[in-house]
């Protein structure tokens, strides 16, 4: 397994960065505003900006240590690097542009096979196609597949969701889900979107200022109400890990099991790049949860969990009740109703919401 | 003789096809023996940044404004029988490049050379530097990258900037009679030939002919450089 472990000081201009914080395997968001120094913070690691003082490694191979004067330059960190506008090379073809990292590898070295990662990431049809004839998604698939091919140790990915459409940003995550899944690869992903970042990770590193707020698990970080006032600005969400578990040729089933029973989902719609089995993010309003203090029997609302009240969080004029239902659920109420219900750290309630008001991020 | 007859204009003579002969091989090899220096030192202007950078780019556009004539006679106090460097050549290895062949190359070289750079650090800046970027992280060093990234996407820029050399040198005077004489059938250029032909009276046909061909070939050159930099713009556009 890789640790990437950085504590590092940087300036550039006014701007001051100053960041300690460690990357295990997985997926990790690493989370901002525009300006927090988050793209700075990626050059830094790929070595496209030389830190000032302090040391980057990974494992146990020092890559950057200001007081030995030590500095890996950027070809030999073995680093995959997606740029946020992919950076294809306009004169080669697909198949040249994903190629071109093998040229600098020894035989050995090579960590992937080329058939694998064009079946992975589905762009055999684009192999003979030049650049400016593919989509911005498809674009972004090549520029992951030639950052694999280079056979990094890691893949740090910057604004993978901006450079594409709404409707498309998060057909990306597919495949990256599987690059860390099926490749082992440790995976870091800038974004100034929450939403789209959650839809892909849970672990994630927050940035502010040019320094770490947080970092942790997205539930721990609401709970310590480091994330609402982000939050809130582009919408607060539960995200839900569901496992797929049918698919036919027009429609596809979720389900969610959990100690109290199962959560499924039903859509007519066809599903692409997915295999069963795979997990799907699912995400949830906090205003579409409703609390009760007993199951409700004569209604609608199929999906009611029961979970404990682990925390009530108090922000500005809003209430958000941190639920544990078998995984966290963080549910909106007024003021009127936490003192109706008596609600209070511990207590067992019952959280209602429709099949509706779960929206499949992808 | 008659001025208005056709056959006139095509009967070269062997003093005319050497000359026209001579100034393309000139043309082709200095423009050819500029092109490693000037993409080197476009490259050098178009992505390093240093202090004295205005001194040193004063310096190699200096053979741009400079009387050609001054710059022959530069190259005659360098190189020549008892110049600077061209003594030491004498001496030691009993080489005369002044009034040579060779002479008539270098004089080429270096007034054709300012252009060159020019055309050439045009072309590296209109490449986005996130390209070289991109191939570092891709494992390439830098000059894996020049070479596989920049410069192939800088080559249309790259080519004018040869045609561009190329056609200076053809129409190169002032320094080649000062550092390479006019001499005929081995430093006398077309522009020299043209020379002779107007200082001798009754040579008005012959001038007329070397007049043809020098507008020809400067137009060609002219409009192939200028269609290839339309074809760099596009590219970068497109990309």
């Amino acid at each position: 397994m890789t640790t990437l472990s950085i504590d590092i000081k940087w300036s550039k201009d006014n701007f001051k960065l100053d960041i300690r914080a460690d990357f295990s395997e997985g997926i990790t968001g690493i989370f901002g505003s525009s300006g927090a120094g988050k793209s700075s913070l990626l050059q830094l690691i790929a070595g496209l900006e030389k830190i000032d003082e302090g040391q980057i490694k990974i494992g146990s191979d020092i890559l950057d240590h200001t007081e030995t004067k030590h500095f890996t330059p950027s070809h030999k960190r073995k680093l995959g690097y997606v740029f946020q506008e992919g950076r294809l090379f306009p004169h080669m073809n697909v198949r040249q542009n994903l190629l071109f990292g093998t040229k600098f590898l020894k035989n050995n070295e090579q960590q992937f096979n080329f058939n694998e990662i064009v079946e992975l990431l589905e762009i055999e049809p684009l192999l003979k196609k030049i650049p400016k004839q593919l989509s911005g998604g498809e674009k972004q698939r090549v520029a992951i597949g030639r950052s694999l091919l280079s056979s990094p140790r890691l893949l740090l990915m910057d604004e993978p969701f901006s450079a594409l459409d709404v409707s498309l940003r998060r057909q990306i995550i597919p495949f990256l889900t599987k690059i860390n899944k099926k490749l082992k690869l440790p995976i870091l992903v800038v974004s100034h979107d929450l939403p789209d970042l959650l839809s892909l990770s849970q672990k994630l590193l927050l940035v502010k200022n040019g320094q770490v707020l947080a970092q942790g698990n997205y539930f721990e970080l609401v709970e310590k109400d480091l994330l609402i006032d982000i939050m809130e600005a582009s919408g607060l969400n539960n995200v839900i890990s569901f496992k797929l578990t049918h698919v036919e040729t027009n429609y596809y089933e979720l389900s969610k099991k959990t100690e109290g029973g199962e959560l499924k989902i039903k859509r007519q719609k066809q599903m692409q790049h997915f295999e069963i089995g795979d997990n799907i993010n699912v995400s949830l309003r906090p205003e579409d949860i409703a609390i009760a203090l007993h199951q409700v029997k004569d209604v609608s609302i199929r999906n009611q969990l029961e979970g404990t009240i682990s925390s009530i969080i108090k922000h500005e004029n809003r209430i958000y009740c941190l639920v544990d239902v078998g995984f966290k659920l963080l549910v909106s109420i007024t003021e009127t109703s936490l003192n109706s219900l008596k609600l209070t750290q511990g207590k067992t309630v019952w959280c209602l919401f429709k099949s509706m008001a779960l929206k499949i991020n992808i | 003789m008659h001025l208005l007859s056709m056959t006139n204009y095509i009967d070269f003579t062997t003093t005319e096809w050497d000359a026209i002969s001579l100034s393309l091989q000139v043309a082709f090899w200095s423009a050819l023996l500029c092109l490693p220096f000037a993409i080197f030192t476009g490259w050098f202007l178009a992505r390093r940044k240093f202090k004295a950078k205005f001194l040193f780019e004063g310096f190699i556009n200096l053979p741009l404004v400079l009387p050609p004539v001054a710059t022959g006679f530069i190259l005659l106090l360098l190189l020549g029988r008892n110049g600077l460097i061209g003594q030491y050549l004498n001496e030691m290895f009993g080489i005369k490049i002044a009034f040579s062949y060779y002479a008539a190359i270098i004089a080429s070289m270096i007034v054709a050379f300012p252009l060159s750079v020019r055309s050439m650090r045009l072309s590296i800046e209109m490449i986005d530097p996130a390209y070289e970027e991109a191939a570092k992280t891709l494992g390439a060093n830098r000059w894996q990258s020049f070479f596989r990234v920049t410069l192939p996407m800088a080559l249309p820029g790259i080519i004018s900037g040869f045609i561009l050399a190329f056609a200076r040198s053809l129409g190169e005077f002032g320094a080649t009679i000062i550092f390479a004489g006019n001499i005929a059938g081995e430093t006398q250029t077309l522009p020299l030939a043209l020379y002779s032909a107007i200082q001798i009276p009754g040579q008005e046909t012959s001038a007329f002919r070397l007049l043809i061909i020098a507008v020809l070939f400067s137009f060609i050159a002219m409009a192939g450089s200028e269609f290839l930099v339309k074809k760099l713009h596009h590219r970068k556009h497109k990309a």
